[in-house]
């Protein structure tokens, strides 16, 4: 296995800009009815002060941990993932998923905090169990 | 605007859904997997955050009947508690997995917060009965008031 060690960071992954078409994708893969996805002008209508922008989809807010993961560990690599969401990511962000790892777990198992932040803002917050492919 | 009581909410406690097969396309995967800014993976897997939607799509639900189901008053009054996503194997395209689904919890809550209620949601698949993947998801149907979707 890799060597890896309690409090190493993992590498981190970015998005550049979180894009509007991609959300729209997104709606339509998930059948999502919610316009805030795809619906600027009416999530400026919402309390929120957000402006014209939309929100982007909680699931894809996570993929972006689990590209870094991948890229970190291979893309079998994830077995369990925990995440909650107590910001929300907005088309235009830039942002960026982080991790550090919390424990070594018999067989292999790697436990790591994850989150994604924009301008050193934690939006989603969770953690992960993963396992480095065997080598040889 | 009516808040639909305790009660009624939690009749809804132990619904199974339909349940059914689903198969997740190559077109779809693509899609999919360049919506989170990925390379597509090898070997013909599936992204994992198929995990979100082939559960309840291929449990023969909707995003918006789940909606419905916690009587919410608009999709503008639903936030994201958690996912817990479980993989025991990768997700394949083109291969046919078995789904199932339930409620498992529903808890009120009157707090700082706000006035809301808690659904559990937890969908299981399958491949020729070996267990493939689970999914957890706990959304808040708040009650009242606007919130994070």
């Amino acid at each position: 296995m890799t060597e890896v060690s309690v409090g190493d960071e993992i590498p981190s992954w970015g998005m550049p800009c979180v894009e509007r078409s991609r959300m729209r994708t997104m709606a339509a893969i998930l059948r999502d009815p919610n316009p805030v996805h795809w619906d600027a002008k009416l999530v400026s209508t919402l309390p929120l002060g957000v402006g014209e922008r939309t929100i982007n989809q909680g699931p894809l807010g996570l993929s972006y941990m689990i590209n870094m993961l991948h890229a970190w560990a291979g893309p079998t690599c994830v077995k369990r993932i925990f995440m909650t969401f107590p910001k929300i990511v907005l088309s235009e962000d830039v942002v960026t998923a982080k991790g550090v790892v919390t424990e070594i777990g018999p067989e292999g198992n790697v436990t790591c905090d994850i989150w994604l932040e924009r301008e050193g803002v934690r939006l989603l917050e969770g953690n992960a169990t993963i396992v480095f492919p065997e080598q040889g | 605007m009516d808040i639909p009581s305790e009660e009624s909410v939690k009749k809804v406690i132990g619904h199974q859904f339909p349940g059914g097969e689903y198969l997740i396309a190559h077109w779809e995967n693509f899609l999919l997997t360049e919506c989170t800014g990925a390379q597509a993976l090898p070997d013909g897997m599936a992204h994992p955050v198929a995990l979100f939607h082939v559960p309840f799509l291929g449990a023969n639900t909707s995003i918006g009947e789940m909606f419905e189901l916690g009587q919410a008053s608009s999709e503008f009054s639903i936030g994201i508690e958690s996912y817990e996503w479980e993989f025991y194997k990768p997700l394949m395209e083109e291969e046919l997995y078995q789904i199932s689904g339930s409620i498992l919890e529903v808890e009120r809550i009157d707090n700082e917060d706000g006035l809301f209620d808690r659904i559990k949601f937890q969908f299981d698949i399958r491949q020729d009965r070996q267990d493939i993947a689970r999914s957890t998801i706990i959304w808040h149907y708040n009650r009242g008031r606007y919130d994070r979707s």
